[in-house]
């Protein structure tokens, strides 16, 4: 990157459905958040990157009506979209305008409104989440289906099994218990999981992440910038890398790990010369219980086949090798689409600050990472951020 | 409040793959293949994107193959709500293309599998006992 890249402000809605408000109070609520965190006001912001799927949402162009809500008008001239990888590429279009020299202050935005429509629909929105001539429509794929394939042949090939999965269930609801933001914050037991109704075999009901609303709001600044406003503790951002993937899941070639994540991952750790052993805090992206799994394999914290063992031995708990989740992940925290990028870099903004309370992981060295994924492996971001 | 429904009517275009949906009636699975480099394409494509020549060749793919993953679908999208519940496979055929297909039988990862067609899709009967 041409310039040094920082987090100055972070912000968050509460996640959940949402029914009480629209889109442009719901973005607010994580605009307003960032803004005051950073200590700015919407004259300093240079630029605003929207980032919304929208597709089960009432606004199908949502940028311009949180953006006037929200006194940013004349400064959001981009929606992006990249599935559940919205929020990310939000950050990185953010990221880079300001790496290019072009701006120094960015707030980038994902939100999401995606229970304004009912399930059916939405699991046949998700369900073109694919290749919609060749696969949804002859074969009536869905969001569920498309990581089930994964995950029957993780279990077949490496061993895993349906009581590992729930365990990345059992872990993730336990966290969202204790944050105030996460949609889903009853516990729940490995019992609990395999007895769940069955979405899609091997996915259960509680295998998967709920359809949520939410959004989340990250201000970044150029090194320079981050001088003149004194920020105490900026999170740099070392590297965001990316990948992508076939839009036919057929076409894979194999469904027991993401090459798209494997892709950014690599991408990220060598833009900021880190390995997966640096990294002591991560968000991974459990929108069903096989991806935190193989999200451990992509990211080389565990070798391919081996996610599971993680689990069973609790490193990726807090105080854990590398803590994962803290917050409750998308499987309980969440998974509104457009925002679960850019609130992972709000889980990690504020575990490297050390302002997580309960679930404060012990730092050494401050270096922590995000995994976000978009579709089943259509597309990828992994970025690492550091104190 | 309720919002105003929207209703999207597509009308999807097939021209240049005649060949591919007819053969869902004939128990025939049709990819295409680039006359110059060789280049399979399942699913079918009119251009080859390796050597950016519209010529390509029908050619019909094995009926056996091999289950390589699968799922069984309880929660069913719009358009699908009144099918009983499905089978989605990916199966590795003999010539080495991966296609997705529904599954009849008891799946087993490893199965071997025989390709039929329903008149809209891809089936696959699973050989094993």
């Amino acid at each position: 990157m041409r310039r040094r890249v920082g987090i100055v402000g972070v912000g968050m809605s509460k996640f959940g459905k949402r029914d009480d408000v629209s889109v442009r109070e719901l973005s607010w609520e994580a605009i307003g958040e960032a803004l005051q965190d950073a200590g700015i006001t919407q004259k300093d912001v240079d630029l605003v990157v929207a980032g919304s799927t929208a597709y089960r949402g009432v606004e199908l162009y949502p940028a311009p009506p949180v953006s006037e809500y929200s006194s940013l008008t004349g400064k959001t001239p981009i929606r992006v979209e990249a599935a559940c990888a919205t929020g990310s590429a939000a950050a990185f279009t953010a990221i880079n305008s300001i790496a290019s020299g072009m701006v120094d202050v960015v707030l980038a935005v994902g939100f999401d409104k995606m229970t304004e429509v009912d399930t059916q629909t939405s699991l046949a929105i998700g369900g073109r989440g694919g290749n919609y001539e060749w696969e949804f429509h002859m074969y009536g794929t869905t969001f569920p289906a498309y990581y089930a394939l994964y995950a029957t042949r993780h279990m077949a090939v490496y061993g895993t099994t349906e009581e590992d999965m729930a365990l990345a269930s059992v872990k993730a609801h336990k966290y969202a218990s204790m944050n105030e933001k996460a949609h889903l914050r009853n516990r729940v037991t490995v019992e609990d999981v395999l007895k769940s109704r069955v979405i899609s075999w091997p996915i259960k009901l509680l295998d998967s992440s709920p359809i949520s609303d939410g959004a989340a709001a990250v201000i970044f600044a150029s090194e320079e910038k981050i001088r003149e406003l004194k920020v105490d503790t900026p999170v740099w951002v070392e590297g965001i890398g990316y990948g992508s993937d076939t839009s036919s899941i057929a076409r894979r070639g194999e469904w027991t790990s993401l090459r798209a994540a494997r892709d950014a991952a690599n991408m990220a750790y060598s833009q900021s010369k880190r390995s997966p052993r640096d990294v002591e805090y991560a968000t991974v992206h459990d929108c069903f219980t096989i991806a935190e799994i193989m999200a451990y394999e992509d990211l080389g914290f565990a070798e391919r086949g081996r996610g599971a063992t993680l689990l069973r031995e609790g490193q990726t708990e807090k105080g854990g090798k590398v803590a994962v989740n803290l917050f409750g992940g998308l499987k309980a925290k969440g998974h509104p689409l457009g925002a679960t990028g850019l609130s992972m870099m709000y889980e990690v903004t504020k575990q490297l600050r050390e302002e997580a309370g309960p679930v404060q992981q012990q730092f050494k060295n401050y270096v922590a990472l995000t995994h976000n994924v978009g579709g089943t492996g259509h597309y990828a971001y992994v970025s690492i951020l550091s104190r | 409040m309720e919002g105003i429904p929207l209703q999207l009517r597509y009308t999807v275009p097939e021209k240049g793959y005649e060949k591919f949906w007819e053969g869902l009636s004939k128990n025939e699975i049709w990819a295409t293949k680039c006359r110059k480099c060789g280049t399979l394409y399942y699913p079918p494509q009119r251009d080859c994107t390796s050597c950016y020549t519209s010529e390509l060749e029908w050619v019909k793919l094995s009926n056996r193959g091999k289950l390589m993953t699968y799922t069984v679908v309880k929660a069913k999208p719009q358009g699908y709500e009144s099918e009983e519940d499905y089978v989605i496979g990916i199966v590795r055929t003999d010539d080495g293309v991966d296609l997705m297909c529904w599954i009849k039988g008891t799946p087993r990862v490893n199965s071997l599998v025989n390709l039929v067609t329903d008149g809209k899709r891809v089936v696959g009967e699973i050989l094993d006992v």
